[in-house]
């Protein structure tokens, strides 16, 4: 008999879209939290759309606490999104326009004694002077916070988050990032967030998913999938901007990152790169330069010091990873 | 840092970059026409207002509606009317609501359906429904055997102002509820709410504006249905037969204070619907005056 614990979510599905097959597979124990990283049209949302029910399978399964609540096989039905246990925050936000930003917080909570979290919850999420406002008179950045209260205040097992900071100002994202996660733990729910930003995505998931033409490529620790890319496209995905032939294997690849390279000689923490300065220009605090290396490839490295146009340099990627196709 | 304006450029020309003059002179026509459009719709619509009011005299008025049995007509016509738009909201609202969310088969058709009657002339409609529930009609007999006749009875007057007002309810529902977003019904559902209490916390407020303004020209239409009326249901006479009748006894005169009974009668309930509705739609818009 096996004895392991289930999951609380367990994931294995497709999805058929007109222009993309979603096929993933993963599972979630109470407490996890997963961030999937991808760009645009990757399948990321339909992901979020089936497990919350607003989107069918065309093959697979979704369970939720054990029980099944999506499957294609023959004699299982799926059960309503209402029963799944699921909050979900959606993009673009949409708002019960016609109830006041505490009416639209408070509009899952079905006991009283919960109403008491509501007024909490618009004051974690900066919204108390706007509790009797309506929807259309919030900026993008407020709406997203009552979505999100909306469904913090609800009752879930597995919280799904759609880009739910994106139009969030940039101050007000840690703590609202610290809610999402504290709320997760505290109700012992699963979390899923999707974003097109990584360090969004590692500021939320304990771990990472790589997603990309609706495949989980590479599945892992937060910061392990960044440091150690098992292929060129997660690599690509998650900001390596050159790759440079390794000398190891045929079509291997050292995968350079812009902030894992410091000038001058040091093998002992990485691979030594001799190349050509082509350009430079300010990067935030720092400086951005395009780089020719000698073997031809150009990368972007990011430095705190600016060199000339058409310097030499010695550089040092710091333990660059290898990476195949 | 010093920035300059080409010399002459706003000041002499007067033209704003990115705004050419010949938009601005289409933007202008554009709203003289508007404003012209509009006074014409007003008067239009207020002279014959006017004209009746004009022509009304208080000892007029009492003289025709005085008599015992003179309001008789009215109060067939609330009867009549009060029954159509009540079996219009019960059989209309979730048709227009599974057409605005594309859950209807063959929906083309269905709408194709709902549209005809305002295609066709309501005297041609008349004709049409003697055969369809007049005594010897193919949903007469079937009629008959539940003792209700098809021609010139309150039943006949129903239908008919069933038929001249129907129209203009489910396609007034059916815009009211393609406008709520179903993304938003979506996520009452996943707050908890089965589809009945979505339907009745999101969709109807949201609708309600809508719906209003539809129920209330319906309204206007069936208290005003004439031309299947005077067809099907010349008996009991309601309020636009006993205009035409008076109209043909008595002439102008003789018509005109029935003609008020029916603005009166009829009227209110759009103009509320019109205020209320708009009211709701800027107070979600975010648009209410303080």
């Amino acid at each position: 008999m096996n004895t392991a614990p289930a999951s609380l979510l367990e994931v294995d599905l497709e999805v058929e879209r007109r222009q993309l097959t979603v096929q993933v597979g993963f599972g979630l124990e109470a407490g996890e939290r997963l961030a999937i990283f991808g760009t645009s049209g990757a399948g990321k949302t339909t992901i979020l759309e089936s497990i919350a029910g607003l989107t069918r399978l065309s093959r697979g399964k979704v369970r939720i606490d054990g029980k099944l609540v999506a499957g294609k096989a023959k004699g299982e039905a799926a059960l309503e999104p209402r029963d799944r246990q699921v909050a979900l925050v959606r993009q673009p936000t949409t708002l019960f326009p016609h109830l006041t930003v505490e009416q639209n917080v408070a509009y899952g909570i079905r006991r009283s004694p919960a109403r008491g979290r509501v007024a909490e919850l618009l004051e974690r999420l900066g919204l108390t002077s706007l509790a009797r406002a309506r929807g259309a008179a919030l900026s993008g950045g407020q709406r997203q916070r009552v979505a999100l209260g909306r469904a913090l205040a609800s009752p879930f097992r597995v919280l799904l988050l759609d880009e739910p900071l994106s139009a969030v100002d940039v101050a007000a994202r840690q703590a609202l990032r610290l809610l999402m996660i504290e709320t997760s733990v505290e109700r012992d729910a699963a979390g899923i967030l999707v974003t097109h930003d990584l360090t969004e995505a590692q500021a939320f998931g304990d771990q990472l998913g790589i997603i990309d033409g609706g495949r989980l490529l590479q599945l892992g620790g937060a910061h392990q999938v960044v440091l150690s890319p098992l292929s060129r496209r997660v690599a690509e995905l998650v900001g390596y901007g050159g790759f440079v032939p390794a000398p190891s294997a045929v079509d291997t690849w050292f995968a350079i990152h812009p902030d894992r390279i410091v000038p001058g000689v040091a093998p002992e923490r990485g691979v030594v790169l001799t190349g050509t300065i082509l350009s430079t220009r300010p990067y935030g605090p720092r400086y951005e330069c395009t780089v020719a290396e000698r073997s031809g490839e150009q990368f972007t490295i990011h430095l705190d010091e600016p060199p000339g146009a058409g310097t030499e340099c010695t550089l040092t990627a710091l333990d660059p990873p290898v990476v195949a196709p | 840092m010093r920035t300059t304006t080409p010399a002459g450029s706003l000041a002499a020309t007067g033209v704003v970059p990115g705004f050419p003059t010949a938009g601005r002179v289409v933007a202008r026509g554009s709203t003289a026409l508007a404003l012209l459009g509009a006074l014409v719709i007003w008067l239009a619509l207020l002279g014959p207002f006017a004209v009746l009011i004009q022509h009304l005299s208080f000892h007029s008025i009492r003289a025709a509606l005085g008599p015992p049995g003179a309001l008789d007509p009215l109060w067939v016509s609330l009867g009549a009317s009060a029954i159509a738009l009540g079996a219009m909201v019960l059989l209309g609202t979730p048709l227009a609501y599974l057409l605005a969310r594309g859950r209807l088969p063959l929906a083309r058709l269905v709408e194709l359906g709902i549209l005809l009657p305002l295609m066709m002339p309501p005297l041609v409609i008349g004709l049409l429904l003697i055969f369809l529930i007049g005594p010897e009609g193919t949903l007469g007999t079937l009629l008959a055997d539940i003792h209700l006749t098809g021609v010139n009875t309150f039943f006949a007057l129903i239908v008919a102002e069933f038929y001249e007002a129907a129209p203009f309810y489910v396609l007034g529902a059916h815009a009211a509820f393609a406008s709520v977003d179903p993304r938003i019904e979506q996520d009452a559902t996943l707050l908890g709410d089965r589809p009945l209490q979505a339907f009745r916390r999101i969709t109807l407020p949201l609708a309600a504006p809508g719906l209003a303004t539809g129920l209330a020209t319906a309204w206007a239409r069936a208290m005003g249905a004439f031309g299947a009326v005077v067809i099907i249901a010349y008996y009991p006479r309601g309020l636009p037969n006993q205009i035409f009748i008076a109209f043909q006894e008595f002439s102008l005169s003789g018509a005109l204070p029935f003609a008020l009974l029916l603005v009166v009668a009829a009227l209110p309930l759009p103009v509320l619907a019109y205020l209320w509705s708009a009211r709701t739609r800027s107070r979600v818009a975010g648009t209410e005056a303080p």
